[in-house]
């Protein structure tokens, strides 16, 4: 009887915590789940305002036939593991440079953070402009040393990494601010040990600093790459995935699509991306997890 | 504070309320930003007076970003009241049965118009826009005082061209200026190289839209991408990022000789440079290999009526006014027109541009024009100016090109209903 009682009472208390989980439930499946189920039947469909008509996997397949789309991979790929790349490395340093006993640290830190306040958008075309091959400051400085002026967006083997390299530059602050997190964060008696032993400043960085950001790191590399992965506002300002299709990525191969009124055909691009971000991203995530727990 | 903050809100309001406030309805004509819309403008203030109609200009984003603005306005029944919209395939995109008033029940506006831009309007049975501004053409313009100079004569043939952007070159001269950063600009030579397509293959565009002619296997559509690959030599250096502003520039400035390009861009001169400059510039088709030349015109844009607003009467009212005489004189006078106009039994004042007075009305005068594909043929590849691009700079080979212009087609085609397979 007592013992019945009891897994009565353990059912309902089972029971009533999920009922904390309903209203977050609702939400994801309103916001979340349903779009995603609508969008992967819309793109099985040729569908414009007010008709569709249903048709397979022709969508997809066109899709695949997509001349820029080999292009648009590989750019995607480049894109997402060079800026991330650049960024786990970059931001880094950085970071150690912030919490390192500087007076203005405050101050540079504040500095390092501002690209990020700007909206990608103006930060495109700024730098659009600044790019320019004949009015632009880059190659009028250049040009300073004597060095001929380099067409950094219209060069079609250059536009890509001049992109990319913007994107850099932009995305370095958010990165820099959760390593500069994970630093502060790390216990000071570690350090203290490190200096008995009598470690040199190299080695401290190495043994001490370097494993335990790991979790920052993570963070770092999974947003980045993410982002990386997605990312469109700058290409779409700067290049607008030209000249021709040299830059283009698949964002932009799928919005193009969008605003030529192919809609089922880029909810089917669409699709493919959020497929091939998984594949991508959920492996390493499981990896990098795993990693950070081993450093435990 | 917040009694500081309520006020400055409640102030806020004040302008916008005020004409709502405003006697009679107003009528809402959204026009994009490439549309110079002083001409419409001056015909609006006249047209307050001659007829009692108000009409309010609100401008839309041009290009794609506008296209969506307008598909998401018909998505959402928020299309103002009258919308300016491209003519031929792009018409066909908007689903017009549903969205616009079909003019052929008021025959005294659709018997005005020419059978060209008449044409462009047409879907199916139904007929749905009066044209906004004048026609233009996709032609070359040149600056002669750089001709004069260098003793050139107008190319007769597609050979003599390439001499002249060589002598030009030479001479120091950018010979032929690429606007490739507009992205649009990119794509006139092959568009307004259509004359030469249809005259190697008359039925070209009846062929395509059933989908049993094709780009690659046509030679005279082939040769429209061979020409981008011809003429890479003797571009301005960094015609892959110079947008239209630039080749205004270039162009009136004498620093190029020939631009391939809209004769709107005639309008633009006009305004930025003043009437001795533009009357410098001349027009030229592009030109055939044969030497049997003829220009590519660009029938204007449409306005079209709303069909599910609340004042289409008004709307009627006032598309039937814009395409008068009275109307289109207050119109030319205010924006010196880029080609005739597409009314018929109109005469153009005597003020015109010299580049469209003498040398494109010698073409007209000819009969030897033929319109653009776009208003002939329902498809068009949505690609097709980072197509142009491509084989603009080298990327990709003319045949190459061709191939993929019809893949991209094939997207359009599956996407408007057509049975290509």
């Amino acid at each position: 009887m007592a013992r019945q009682t009891a897994s009565i009472q353990k059912a309902e208390a089972s029971i009533y915590s999920y009922w904390f989980l309903v209203p977050a439930f609702f939400i994801f499946v309103i916001f979340f789940v349903i779009p995603t189920a609508i969008s992967l039947y819309f793109s099985m469909t040729v569908w414009s305002f007010d008709s569709s008509t249903f048709c397979g996997f022709d969508n997809y397949k066109m899709f695949f036939s997509e001349y820029a789309l080999t292009i648009g991979i590989k750019n995607t790929f480049i894109y997402a593991f060079l800026t991330s790349g650049s960024k786990v490395v970059l931001a880094f340093l950085i970071a150690v440079f912030l919490t390192g006993k500087i007076r203005t640290r405050n101050v540079l830190r504040s500095i390092v953070f501002f690209p990020n306040l700007v909206s990608t958008v103006a930060v495109g075309i700024a730098f659009k402009a600044i790019l320019h091959p004949t009015k632009g400051y880059i190659n009028q400085f250049i040009n300073l040393f004597g060095l001929s002026s380099v067409d950094w967006l219209g060069n079609r083997s250059l536009a890509l990494f001049s992109v990319a390299a913007v994107d850099i530059w932009k995305g370095l602050s958010i990165a820099t601010v959760i390593y500069v997190a994970g630093i502060a964060s790390i216990d000071h008696s570690y350090y203290e040990a490190s200096s008995i032993d009598g470690a040199s400043r190299w080695q401290t960085l190495r043994y001490v600093t370097i494993p335990l950001t790991a979790a920052s790191r993570n963070t770092v590399i999974i947003l980045s790459l993410i982002g990386g992965l997605r990312s469109f506002e700058l290409i779409w300002t700067m290049t607008a995935g030209g000249p021709g299709f040299a830059s283009d990525v698949m964002p932009s191969i799928i919005y193009k699509q969008y605003t030529q009124g192919f809609f089922g055909l880029s909810t089917a691009g669409n699709v493919i991306l959020l497929v091939m971000i998984s594949i991508v991203i959920f492996p390493l995530q499981k990896l990098l997890s795993k990693s950070e727990e081993a450093m435990r | 504070m917040k009694k500081l903050v309520a006020l400055l809100l409640t102030l806020l309001l004040v302008p916008v309320m005020i004409p709502a406030m405003a006697e009679g309805p107003t009528l809402r004509i959204a026009v994009d930003t490439n549309a110079s819309a002083d001409g419409l403008r001056a015909v609006i203030e006249k047209a307050r007076e001659d007829i009692g109609v108000n009409v309010e200009v609100e401008i839309r984003p041009g290009g794609d970003e506008g296209d969506n603005l307008v598909k998401a306005w018909i998505a959402a029944g928020e299309v103002p009241d009258l919308l300016y919209y491209n003519s031929g395939s792009k018409l066909l995109e908007m689903d017009p049965a549903n969205n616009f008033v079909d003019l052929t029940a008021y025959p005294h506006i659709v018997d005005r118009l020419a059978d060209s831009f008449k044409g462009a309007v047409t879907v199916g049975d139904a007929v749905y826009g009066v044209p906004l501004t004048s026609s233009q053409a996709g032609a070359i313009l040149y600056n002669k005082v750089i001709y004069e100079e260098l003793g050139l004569e107008v190319p007769a043939n597609w050979q003599e061209f390439l001499d002249n952007c060589k002598a030009c070159a030479d001479a120091g001269y950018y010979g032929l200026i690429g606007t490739f950063g507009t992205s649009w600009s990119s794509q006139v030579l092959f568009l307004g190289d259509y004359y030469n397509v249809v005259t190697g293959y008359p039925t070209f565009a009846a062929d395509f839209e059933a989908g049993t002619a094709k780009y690659a296997i046509t030679p005279s559509a082939v040769r429209s991408f061979e020409k981008y690959t011809e003429v890479i030599p003797y571009y301005n250096p960094d015609y892959v990022v110079a947008t239209y502003e630039d080749g205004v520039e270039y162009l009136a400035e004498a620093k190029g000789a020939h631009w391939i390009i809209l004769t709107q861009a005639l309008q633009n001169i006009d305004s930025l440079y003043g009437r001795e400059t533009v009357d410098e510039i001349g027009v030229f088709c592009v030109p055939a290999d044969d030497g049997n030349n003829g220009l590519t015109v660009w029938v204007a844009n449409g306005i079209y009526v709303n069909k599910n607003g609340a004042h289409v009467d008004e709307a009627i009212k006032f598309i039937e006014y814009y395409i008068s005489d009275a109307a289109l004189d207050v119109y030319a006078n205010t924006l010196l027109a880029n080609g005739p106009f597409c009314i018929k039994g109109y005469q153009m004042g005597d003020n015109a541009y010299a580049a469209v007075a003498k040398d494109m009305q010698a073409y007209f005068d000819a009969g030897t024009t033929y319109v653009a594909q776009e208003f002939e043929c329902a498809i068009k590849g949505a690609n097709c100016e980072s197509i142009c691009i491509e084989v603009g700079t080298g990327a990709i080979s003319a045949e190459e090109a061709a191939a993929i212009y019809d893949d991209d087609c094939y997207k359009m085609a599956v996407q408007l209903g057509f049975n290509w397979d």
